[in-house]
């Protein structure tokens, strides 16, 4: 099968007041999508909903993921199931090192689905592969999770998490948000790496500039919880050069 | 002065003792033998034991009254008749061993009592005396048992003079001047038995000059009855000695445990203490520091895991005599179910404590709607030339670290439960001993689960 997620007028609320009024998208293997749009228009909450945090009350709509209708798991069974969210504020987990925070997902992970524990070697043997793979030192790795970290380490170390879950889908929320252009070009040379035919990305930005480092088959426009706009990658460079007001007049009062 | 005495029978104090005014119930009984008993014990111990239980008489139990004692109230806890007996010593060495702690010295407490027997102190330098307080051999007289309650003397905490009054047993340390103790000493004490009963261990370390000490101790109760402990330790700490001081206490539900303690931290002398208590129905810490010497450091670091309906109550007091001392404290509470906690820290900076640098820490994750935790963190200082602070911070887990693991591939019951280990991690760090810190993080796992 070649769908891998599919979005049906999902509409999402929090608070009790919607956010997302009606999102349909679907992502086959293989492709990178991007999710545009000002601040304000929905695109964390869409990431965040996807990867299954709970603040987020479903009011219509259906999310699948490989067949399944992943509304119906948790954010843990979500992330076995293959989802990745790369986090646009990456949380600092003082106590917990980045080692057996991912040896314990990993084994999670391969206990759910039916494969043996990883030999520490291995595991090991993997960590230093993908450090090599998105350039991240190894000394991030040996402390404790984004403790200290500066915005770009925080970032790399999302991709370097990424490269060791080996997601068949990721979303990553702004991960260019805060980065200086020279760790924008490593994560984004990370992300390149790591793409495969079998896996897919979301990737959510509000400049063009990273899509000029990771170059995407789709581009969507999101404003007021909709998908308002989709194009391929020169969508991008058209609102780059007209910017977000453009949207803001096509859409004055988004139909309801 | 010696120590040494005839070891009461508390069965036969509760049966024939009389009520001493003013303390009411039970421990007016307990006084009234030990004012009788003390007929035939050594004249210094005598009066001793004779001012505290006097002392006492006027002060009773403390309740809900006194400030110190406000959130834990042990004249409540005291109402039931406790008593205590010789027996319960029917534990042998095949169920000793798991309690025994390796490349250590064990010495061990039943029931109050100095069990030798299953003891080993092969290891135990010959330079360094160890045993029980209350059959110190007469050529220590000097050294150790003429502090008796020198520190303990100064305070006037009621369950402090009621541990004089009642003291019987107990460990005495002795570790000679620039001698450095390589082998931890690990003291184990273990209540058992049905019923209700009261232990009242009175310890005593003393620390001469250039000395250095790890002294590790363990509270456990295999018992199914109800105990209280009313423990008093004084720890002197000689010039520029060095002494790390472990507890764990994992006594259990239907424990009731009152711990007090007194260091006298000497010139240039350090002290590294980290009290690790486990659910304890009632828990309550007196950690009582005096520092009259000069450029002298104290560690204070506590853990508490709480669940179901009980109850840990932390008491800190530094006291800052000379100048240019430091004291830094760090307790941690982990309250779930209905349970209550208390954090109650003083720093005291008297006058003549220029230039201390002290700082005190207590934060607190409650993992239950209905859990609680009353932290009362206060400075009084004297003096104009310091550095001292202090703050105190409580909330749930964070939602966000949580979520993060969880988007991971981790279940939250095991997100909950390494966020939990990484908060506790800071503390079980202060303890050195591999050994002992080993203990301590599995019960963390045990009691995080």
């Amino acid at each position: 099968m070649n769908q891998m997620l599919e979005i049906k007028d999902l509409k999402v609320s929090i608070e009790g007041k919607q956010i997302l009024k009606g999102v349909n998208l679907t992502v086959n293997k293989g492709e990178v999508h991007a999710i545009m749009g000002p601040n304000g228009s929905g695109k964390s909450t869409l990431a965040s909903v996807i990867a299954g945090r709970e603040d987020y009350t479903v009011d219509n709509g259906s999310i699948t993921f490989n067949g399944k209708d992943i509304l119906e798991l948790s954010a843990d069974e979500r992330a076995k199931e293959g989802l990745f969210l790369a986090f646009q504020y990456p949380v600092e987990i003082p106590g917990v090192s980045t080692i057996n925070f991912l040896k314990t997902a990993l084994a999670e992970i391969r206990q759910y689905r039916g494969q043996p524990p990883m030999e520490a070697k291995d595991f090991l043997k993997l960590m230093k592969e993908k450090q090599k793979l998105v350039e991240i030192e190894a000394n991030l790795t040996g402390r404790s999770v984004n403790e200290g970290f500066s915005g770009g380490e925080k970032k790399r170390n999302e991709v370097f998490q990424m490269a060791m879950l080996e997601p068949a889908l990721a979303i990553m929320d702004e991960t260019d948000s805060g980065l200086d252009i020279d760790a924008l070009r490593i994560v984004a040379e990370g992300v390149n790496k790591l793409r495969t035919g079998e896996n897919a990305f979301i990737v959510i930005t509000h400049y063009q500039r990273l899509l000029e480092y990771i170059t995407p088959d789709f581009v969507h426009v999101l404003y007021k919880g909709r998908i308002v706009k989709s194009g391929g990658r020169e969508l991008a460079l058209e609102l780059e050069s007209k910017g977000y007001d453009w949207i803001k007049k096509e859409f004055p009062e988004p139909a309801v | 002065m010696t120590l040494t005495q005839e070891k009461p029978d508390y069965k036969r104090i509760v049966s024939d003792g009389q009520i001493t005014a003013g303390s009411g119930g039970i421990i007016g009984k307990w006084l009234g033998e030990v004012k009788r008993r003390l007929g035939d014990s050594a004249p210094e111990l005598k009066q001793i034991q004779n001012n505290a239980a006097s002392e006492f008489t006027k002060t009773g139990l403390p309740g809900k009254k006194d400030e110190d004692y406000k959130y834990t109230n042990i004249r409540q806890y005291l109402q039931e008749d406790f008593i205590a007996s010789k027996d319960g010593l029917n534990i042998d060495k095949t169920s000793i061993a798991p309690y025994l702690l390796k490349d250590a010295v064990n010495l061990v407490f039943i029931n109050d009592r100095y069990a030798a027997e299953l003891s080993n102190r092969e290891m135990l330098p010959e330079e360094v005396s160890a045993g029980d307080l209350f059959a110190t051999p007469d050529t220590l007289r000097d050294k150790v048992t003429d502090n008796f309650n020198k520190a303990a003397g100064r305070s006037d905490n009621p369950m402090a003079l009621l541990n004089t009054a009642l003291a019987a047993n107990g460990f005495y340390i002795r570790v000679p001047k620039n001698f450095s103790c390589v082998v931890p000493v690990h003291i184990l004490h273990i209540t058992s038995g049905d019923g209700k009963r009261l232990y009242n261990p009175r310890n005593l370390v003393y620390m001469e000059e250039n000395s250095q000490l790890t002294l590790m101790e363990s509270y456990y109760n295999t018992g199914k009855g109800r105990i209280f402990t009313n423990s008093a330790t004084e720890l002197f700490i000689k010039d520029n000695g060095a002494l790390e001081n472990y507890i764990m206490q994992d006594e259990g539900a239907g424990s009731m445990h009152n711990d007090l303690r007194f260091y006298t931290i000497g010139r240039g002398a350090k002290t590294n203490c980290v009290t690790v208590s486990f659910n304890g129905g009632m828990l309550r810490n007196d950690c009582n520091v005096f520092i009259p010497g000069e450029h002298a450091e104290a560690h204070l670091n506590g853990l508490f895991i709480l669940k179901g309906n009980n109850h840990t109550d932390n008491h800190t007091l530094v006291e800052h005599l000379a100048p240019n001392c430091s004291s830094k404290e760090l307790y941690k509470g982990i309250i779930g179910d209905t349970a209550t906690g208390v954090f109650n820290g003083k720093i005291y900076v008297h006058p003549q404590a220029q230039k201390t640098d002290a700082y005190q820490s207590n934060k607190n994750v409650l993992t239950g709607d209905k859990a609680t935790i009353d932290t009362k963190p206060q400075l009084e200082i004297y003096a104009d030339d310091v550095r001292c602070s202090h703050g105190t911070t409580t909330g749930k887990l964070d939602g966000d670290a949580l979520f993060y693991l969880e988007s991971r591939g981790i279940n939250k019951q095991l997100a909950k439960k390494v966020l939990l280990q990484a908060f506790a991690k800071e503390v079980s760090d202060a303890i050195k001993n591999e050994t002992f810190r080993a203990v301590v993080e599995r019960k963390i796992d045990d009691y995080t689960a």
